[in-house]
């Protein structure tokens, strides 16, 4: 475990998007379910007490976070999860380098602020 | 100056429970040792950018505590506190570090600031009470922020580890 990972890979806006997608319970719950294998539309819908369109709309804000995509098999309608997401930000979640990194890199222009002021020199 | 002139290390030793981080600062010793233990200055860069130091109290004495308040864009906070051991400016720091997050698991952060080609050497080492402890904190990325998103990804990866690969 030593540190290295790929936390540059999503922009903000993805990640706000990602993140926005799991802070809901029923969009997480979808997620769960599809993390045991693909599943149609209507599975997917029937554990929960909302109407289709309901679920729909949450299905596209699983597939436009990129945690989804949605194909279709024969006449059905399939979603399958996409793992790559979920790993990218857990990389992100989990980055002790990036926290460091970042630190100092306002560090690094703090002092040469303080520097530039004449002061501590 | 080269990028690399600024990289940081991140050292894990397999079995032993620290962590090392080591980095190069352009300014003497005194100014680093000054931005890392004055509350104004250390609010100032700590943490990445999205996370904004909404308190940050430092008693700089040995046997004084120091407490650092993050707050995430969503509002969720996360705080930091600790007790300074050893104080011998502007060379050694010595203190206990503690997430409220997990307040069982209490480490010991050493920094020593050596002057190196015109700057500053920092290397802070942290030693955990286990390894397990250690790999938890940079699992955790310390907090990193949203951490209400991060406890709930926690279960949707492990759901996922389970899952068959595609």
């Amino acid at each position: 475990m030593s540190g290295a990972t790929s936390t540059r890979e999503l922009s903000d806006e993805q990640l706000d998007r990602a993140f926005g997608a799991l802070s809901d319970r029923t969009r997480r719950a979808i997620l769960s379910r599809l993390a045991e294998g693909d599943a149609g539309v209507l599975d997917v819908a029937a554990p929960f007490p909302m109407s289709q369109p309901a679920i729909t709309k949450h299905l596209r804000v699983l597939e436009d976070a990129g945690l989804i995509s949605r194909h279709r098999l024969a006449r059905r309608r399939m979603c399958r999860l996409e793992p790559e997401r979920l790993r990218q930000l857990s990389d992100w979640v989990g980055s002790y380098r990036e926290f460091w990194e970042e630190s100092f890199e306002r560090l690094d222009e703090l002092l040469e602020e303080m520097q530039g002021t004449g002061e501590g020199t | 100056m080269t990028t690399t002139d600024r990289e940081t290390q991140i050292t894990t030793p397999p079995g032993e429970p620290t962590i090392t981080v080591r980095r190069f600062f352009r300014a003497p010793p005194e100014l680093v040792y000054r931005a890392c233990t004055d509350g104004e200055l250390l609010r100032r860069w700590w943490g990445p950018r999205r996370l904004e130091v909404s308190e940050c109290d430092i008693d700089l004495r040995e046997g004084g505590t120091w407490r650092i308040v993050h707050r995430a864009p969503d509002g969720t906070e996360f705080v930091f506190r600790g007790e300074f051991l050893e104080l011998d400016p502007p060379h050694r720091r010595v203190g206990t570090f503690v997430w409220e997050g997990a307040p069982e698991h209490e480490a010991v952060e050493t920094m020593v600031l050596e002057p190196f080609e015109g700057g500053t050497m920092v290397v802070t080492t942290t030693r955990h009470s286990s390894v397990e402890a250690r790999d938890m904190h940079v699992a955790n990325g310390m907090e990193q922020g949203i951490v209400e998103s991060h406890e709930r990804l926690d279960e949707l990866i492990l759901a996922l580890q389970s899952a068959p690969e595609r």
